[in-house]
């Protein structure tokens, strides 16, 4: 039960921390670390099969997202 | 969930949404946008729905991948 | 209560020492996959950071490598056996074809995390120290401070090389 509670306050954390960085391209390091913790969670609360389907669609989903916002960031700065 | 734990998510998805007010840059609001769906998950999942919790996982990213096409289109 | 939390910190290291050394065997730090790793790296930099440890974080963040492999096959160990963590392991790999990432680098780590957490299973380790732990070694690497972190991730590199 420990786990769960240290994974979720990582989780509020990591999303202080995202919210106060100013450099955009600093922010996603500290997004992955939100998304990490949240991916743990989720298997952490409901223990099912399904739920590593879930987990794993989560965290790919969010790992897309973080890659389409950097390579967007990027393309916009050689602008 | 335990209570503790309701705060903890619940605090997650209230700050990203506070933040994807307040921010002014357009991809900091994107980014805030991103903590908001991560403070969600969890409650569908607690609660049981786990194919929901994948479709918003996957239905999440495009949506954020289609504002960010308005948002290039601002920049340049 | 103590006992539990002495074995999460335990499963940390050990996870720590797992993936960094399964990115650097993979060549993480030597060049962006994608032109956002780069961007990740050169922002890094500027902060006051070192460039091959920013091009291996800014690659951690943009596919899913050795530690996203890691933290699924804890998962999918604690959820459904060895069976649940090479499960995990095929969805690591296509999430990294998803992101235009051509490396090995997730399936690897993948696949020795499964046996490695089962491993310890078998010792009196619990699945979820793992999960728990993984998540500390990210935060080590990529919540506390950009500029030690990449620092040292590029001795390591150099010590690699």
């Amino acid at each position: 039960m420990i786990a769960l509670y240290l994974v979720a306050a990582i989780a509020v954390f990591a999303a202080i921390r995202v919210i106060i960085e100013k450099n955009t391209a600093r922010k996603l390091p500290y997004t992955n670390v939100m998304n990490f913790a949240v991916a743990g969670a989720l298997v952490l609360l409901l223990d099912h099969p399904l739920s590593i389907v879930a987990a794993a669609a989560y965290f790919v989903g969010s790992t897309l997202e973080a890659n389409a916002i950097a390579s967007t960031y990027a393309g916009g700065m050689k602008r | 969930m335990i209570v503790a734990l309701e705060v903890a998510f619940g605090l997650v998805a209230l700050l990203g949404a506070v933040s994807t007010a307040l921010i002014r840059d357009s991809y900091g609001k994107v980014i805030s946008l991103g903590i908001l769906v991560a403070g969600i998950v969890p409650f569908i999942v607690d609660r049981g729905y786990l194919d929901v919790a994948i479709a918003v996982s996957l239905i999440a990213p495009v949506a954020t991948i289609f504002v960010l096409m308005v948002v290039r289109r601002e920049q340049a | 209560m103590l006992g539990e939390f002495l074995h999460i910190l335990a499963a940390a290291t050990i996870s720590w020492i797992l993936f960094v050394t399964v990115d650097i065997f993979f060549r993480l730090p030597e060049a962006g996959g994608v032109s956002g790793a780069s961007a990740v790296a050169r922002d890094i930099e500027a902060g006051g950071g070192a460039l091959a440890g920013g091009t291996m974080m800014g690659n951690i963040v943009c596919s899913p490598d050795a530690s996203a492999g890691t933290l699924l096959a804890a998962c999918g160990v604690y959820a459904a056996g060895i069976p649940g963590g090479l499960a995990a392991a095929l969805m690591v790999f296509v999430g990294n074809r998803i992101c235009h990432d051509p490396g090995y680098a997730g399936t690897t780590g993948a696949v020795l995390a499964t046996f490695v957490v089962y491993a310890f299973t078998l010792v009196g380790f619990s699945a979820t120290d793992f999960i728990a732990g993984m998540v500390i070694a990210i935060l080590t690497i990529q919540g506390l401070s950009h500029t030690h972190a990449s620092r040292l991730l590029d001795r390591l590199w150099r010590a690699r090389q």
